[in-house]
Parts: structure tokens; sequence; C-alpha cells
């Protein structure tokens, strides 16, 4: 009889989580992924690990043990999967090698995007998204050397503050007129683009990159103003692409991410999607989006493995990601949008303030430097989507959880 | 044989079934649940960003650990199951010999 079997293509946060979470599933699992060695976390590539001396990679924790994988009697390959036949439930492995499936999780995780433009691909052009990459980027960044990181979104930013940090000479080139602009409002990015000034980074906004100069390794940066900004090292910080490519030529549902539903699965029943890689579109719930967060990656994995597996699917999980740079947290819970209320409890000038977002009355997101109490108790009022008392949200002496309308007394 | 460098607890899981691990060295104690298949989310990656490690271990053990960090506070405390005396977050705790042969009972999910 034949065995059962999912594969899953990708060992990073989604895929990893996802295999977990099949420990219970009866038949086979097998992991492939096109990087060897063990699986690991990303964040701490660009924040901690960029600022430690040392040497090789030793200090990035894996995101399992390897043993665990045997131990879980879960397979891994080292391979790059290069076609999925969904008729015949195979995947094509580089190299000659296939692998039936029964079901198949797809998570590819995203790439980050290239600058395409003159020079991009000179040495001295750094992209941060792998293990390799941390490790070349850190040996990169010395004191005393000109860094210029493109783009101020939260890599970007990571980078700059360990480069500042090390002693280097650090210059953030940025398309929009402020920090962060994608993914907070005006009063955080004002205050992170003050914290890393403070540190001696140099902003220049609505700096469009047009080129990079230099005889085989990078020499100046330039915009399309005819500035110029010499480096010894070039960061691209400008956004990931969804790795899609695979399941479109598969044709699956593909528009900027593999399209999945609520349970992470795709167009085709048997095959299911999570992580960076994916767009999540929900008509009935008005959702369409995509999101690159572990929290995201997790919450996908889970449900696919759950649908997989039969069970129940778990409780939505309010989207929430963290950022650290100079040493101050920034937490954000639930998707905010531009025209929000905007509601500031604290003052920035203390190093901790919570920036809420009421939509409808009710707080539909919020941001936190340094308060991690006003996020926890902030992210479970996103979860109920409850009524907001703003005065009361706005006084620190009172409790973000208690900020809540007093019940109404019904009279008859 | 026990080795000094060896440390076992004892851990007590969600549905209340427990179960000896070994605790390598250089291993967070949320890392050890972690490769141990308990269940404890940690989608911070051990950063004192999420609470979902959270354990409680005996109030000795707690006070020989020392003084948690501001951060580790705020989120405890914002917990629905906080325990002063007992609650820690696990990718906050590094193994010592103080742990050896110690109770770590996964805190309840939060609602
Ligand atoms: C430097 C950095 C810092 C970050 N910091 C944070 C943070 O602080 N907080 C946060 O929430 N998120 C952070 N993120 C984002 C987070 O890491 C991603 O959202 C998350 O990793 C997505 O998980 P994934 O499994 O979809 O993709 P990944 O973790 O990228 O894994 C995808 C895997 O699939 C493999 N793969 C791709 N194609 C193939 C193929 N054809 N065959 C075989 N294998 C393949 C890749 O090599 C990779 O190993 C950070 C990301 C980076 C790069
Ligand atoms: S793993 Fe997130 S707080 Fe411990």
């Amino acid at each position: 009889m034949l065995e059962d079997v999912v594969v899953i293509v990708g060992a990073g946060h989604a895929g990893v989580h996802a295999a977990v979470r099949l420990a219970a599933w009866p038949g086979r699992v097998v992991v492939i992924d096109e990087q060897s060695g063990e699986t690991y976390e990303r964040p701490p590539l660009s924040k901690d690990f960029l600022k430690a001396e040392g040497q090789g990679d030793a200090s990035i924790p894996p995101l399992r043990k390897e043993q665990f994988f045997a131990d879980k009697s879960i397979e891994r390959v080292h391979g790059r999967v290069e076609s999925i036949d969904r008729r015949a439930h195979l995947v094509h492995i580089a190299g000659g090698r296939s692998i039936a499936y029964t079901k198949l999780i797809l998570a590819p995780g995203s790439a980050p995007r290239a600058l395409r433009i003159p020079g991009g691909s000179l040495t001295g052009v750094h992209l941060l998204k792998t293990r390799d990459d941390a490790v070349a980027l850190r040996d990169a960044l010395r004191p005393g050397r000109r860094v210029v990181i493109v783009g101020a979104g939260y890599i970007g930013l990571e980078v700059a503050a360990a480069a500042a940090v090390i002693g280097c000479e650090t210059t953030v080139l940025e398309y929009a007129d402020r920090v962060m602009s994608r993914v907070t409002s005006h009063p955080v990015s004002a205050f992170f683009e003050r914290l890393h000034t403070e540190h001696g980074t140099r902003f220049v906004f609505g700096a469009e990159v047009t080129a990079i100069s230099g005889d085989g390794h990078v020499e100046s940066v330039m915009t399309a103003d005819g500035s110029s900004y010499p480096a010894d090292v070039v960061v691209a910080g400008i956004g990931v692409v969804p790795n899609h490519h695979l399941a479109e030529a598969a044709g699956l549902d593909v528009r900027d991410g593999i399209i999945v539903d609520a349970d992470s699965r795709t167009s085709d029943p048997d095959v299911y999607a999570c992580g960076d890689a994916t767009r999540l579109v929900d008509a009935e719930a008005g959702v369409d989006r995509r999101l690159e967060s572990i929290q995201s990656a997790q919450a996908q994995a889970t449900n696919a493995a759950n649908s997989i597996m039969g069970s129940a699917r778990g409780k939505d999980e309010v989207p929430w990601f963290w950022t650290i740079q100079h040493g101050v947290r920034l937490q954000t819970a639930g998707l905010r949008r531009p025209d929000d209320q905007i509601v500031l409890r604290g003052r920035f000038a203390d190093g901790r303030c919570t920036v809420l977002y009421v939509r409808d009355g009710r707080l539909a997101a919020l941001d936190t430097v340094g308060s991690l109490s006003d996020f926890t108790a902030g992210k479970k009022l996103i979860a109920r989507a409850t009524p907001i008392d703003v005065d009361a949200a706005a006084d620190v002496s009172i409790k973000l959880g208690e900020a809540i309308p007093a019940p109404q007394t019904s009279t008859l | 044989m026990t080795t000094a460098t060896q440390t076992v607890i004892n851990v007590v899981d969600r549905d209340g079934a427990s179960r000896s691990v070994e605790w390598e060295p250089g291993q967070t104690l949320m890392e050890t649940l972690r490769d141990n298949d308990f269940e404890v989310l940690a989608s911070c990656g051990g950063t004192a960003s999420c609470a979902t490690c959270h354990v409680f271990l005996d109030k000795s053990i707690v006070d020989e650990l020392g003084e948690r960090s501001e951060d580790e506070l705020e989120l405890l405390e914002e917990s629905e199951h906080y325990d002063a005396n007992r609650s820690r977050l696990s990718c906050q705790v590094d193994a010592r010999e103080a742990l050896d042969g110690a109770t770590v009972t996964v805190a309840p999910e939060e609602d």
C-alpha cells in the first residue's frame, strides 16, 4: 500500500513550523530546502548578529536542532525544487530526483529585491536575506567604512543601527519622505529618524538611486538629482518579492504571491502554501494581503497542517511584528490604515510611547515604542475589536486594557 | 552517570503530562522546550517580544535566578496567567546548575 506523504518545499520559518505541526501525521513528512546546513532564525541576521564579533555563523540559533527532525522522523532533503507536476503528484528536484506527494506545502519564502540599476551587482553591494548574506555583510561592516544603505524600511534601519554602532560612516538613501513610511505613521517615523540621527546616521529623503559606480568594487552611489555618495559598502533594503514562480509555472493561482485561503489552501486542494510567498485572499472577510512576518508564517503553517490532519482551524491571531533599533523596541499589532484616527499614549520624549490607530471607534492597530505592557494589552483589544474610550486610552495613568467605554446601562 | 554539565529537568506540559528532558549547555530553556516538542510557540525566537514561552518554576528557583529584565516583567505582568512568584519567560532563562532537577510547567495558552 502506498504511504501518505506530505512534502514541504522550504525549511524556513513557515516550512519548519508546518513540519513541527505535522508531527502527529501518521505518514511521511519530507522537508526540502535549497540551502544546506541547519535551519535558522532570520530575525537575528539583521540585528545582534551584525554587531557580534567573531567568526562564522555559530551564533545564529537554529529553528530546530537537526536531531529534532531525526527524532520526529521528519526527512530532510537538500535540493532545489524546480517544478511541480500536479497531475502526477510529484516534485522534481534539480539533479534529477523526484519525490511523490499526497499533499504538498509550498513555503519558499521571498527574495530580496535587487538594485536593478547600472553597477547594482558590483562587489560591495549587499542584500540581506540568508545566513550567508549576513556573514558577508558582518565581515564588510568595519569601523570607519562608508556604508550607504538604500531603503529606510525595517531591514535598512536595523542594518543602519548596527553599522553606526560598529563605527561606520552611515548614510541612508530613501525615496519616500520619512523612515518606515510603508509600515508606520508620521510620529513613529519621526521618533526613529531622530534616534538614528543621534547615533550619527545621515538620512537623505526623496532620493532616487540611479546608479552605482566603481571599478569592480563599489565606489559611490548616484541619485537622480545628480548627487553622489562615496561608499565602501552598499546595502539594498528595498523590499522582497514573493517566490511564487514555482507555483505559477504549475498553474496555481498567483497574484503577487501564491493565492491561499484561510486554511492556507491554494487553488489546488492538494497543495497548500504559507509564509512570505503567499497572498491571503478571503473575499468574505474582506482580506487580500501579503504579509512578511514570522507571526503570519507560523499562523499559516499551523492552518495548513491542521487542514491536512483534518483538525479544526486555530483562532485567528492578530498580525504582529517587531523590530529593534539602537536598543529601542518597536512592536506593531494589527494592520493600520493611513486614514485611521491617531491617538498618542505617552510622550516620545520619554522614550516610551504608544500610537493607537482607531477605526470606527475601535482599536484597529497599534505601535508601541518601548512599552511591552501596552503591546500585550492592546493586542487583545484589537483581537476583540473592542470599542475604545479615546480619552482614557491617551491617559497613561489608566491601563490600556481598561480604556474601554463604560457599559451602557439599558433603560426600558 | 551524570556529569557536572548535564542538566536534567522535569517538564509538565499543558495537558498535565510530565517528562524528563536533558538541557544542553548553551541553550535557553525555551530552546530546550521547543527542541523537546513542548508546546511553546516562541514566535519571537527568544527576543522577549511575544510571551508565548511563558513557564512556571518553583519560587526558590525564580529567586535564585535573580532579576527579570524590564521587558520580561512587562510582558509577564500582562499575561492572564502571571504569577509573580513563579512566572518566567523561558527564552530569558539560561542553563544553570540551579535548574538541575527542577520542575518547569508550561503556562496555559493566552486566550
Ligand atoms: C534579515 C531579516 C530579518 C527579519 N526580521 C524579522 C523580525 O524581526 N520579525 C519578523 O516577524 N519577521 C522578520 N523577518 C521576516 C521573516 O523572516 C519572514 O517573514 C519569514 O522568514 C517568512 O518565512 P518563510 O518560511 O515564508 O520564508 P523563509 O524563512 O525565507 O524560508 C523559505 C525557504 O525556502 C527555501 N526555498 C525557496 N525556494 C526553494 C525551492 N525552489 N526549493 C527548495 N527550497 C526553496 C529558501 O532557501 C528558504 O530557506 C526578517 C527577515 C529577514 C531576511
Ligand atoms: S520566545 Fe518570545 S518572549 Fe520568549
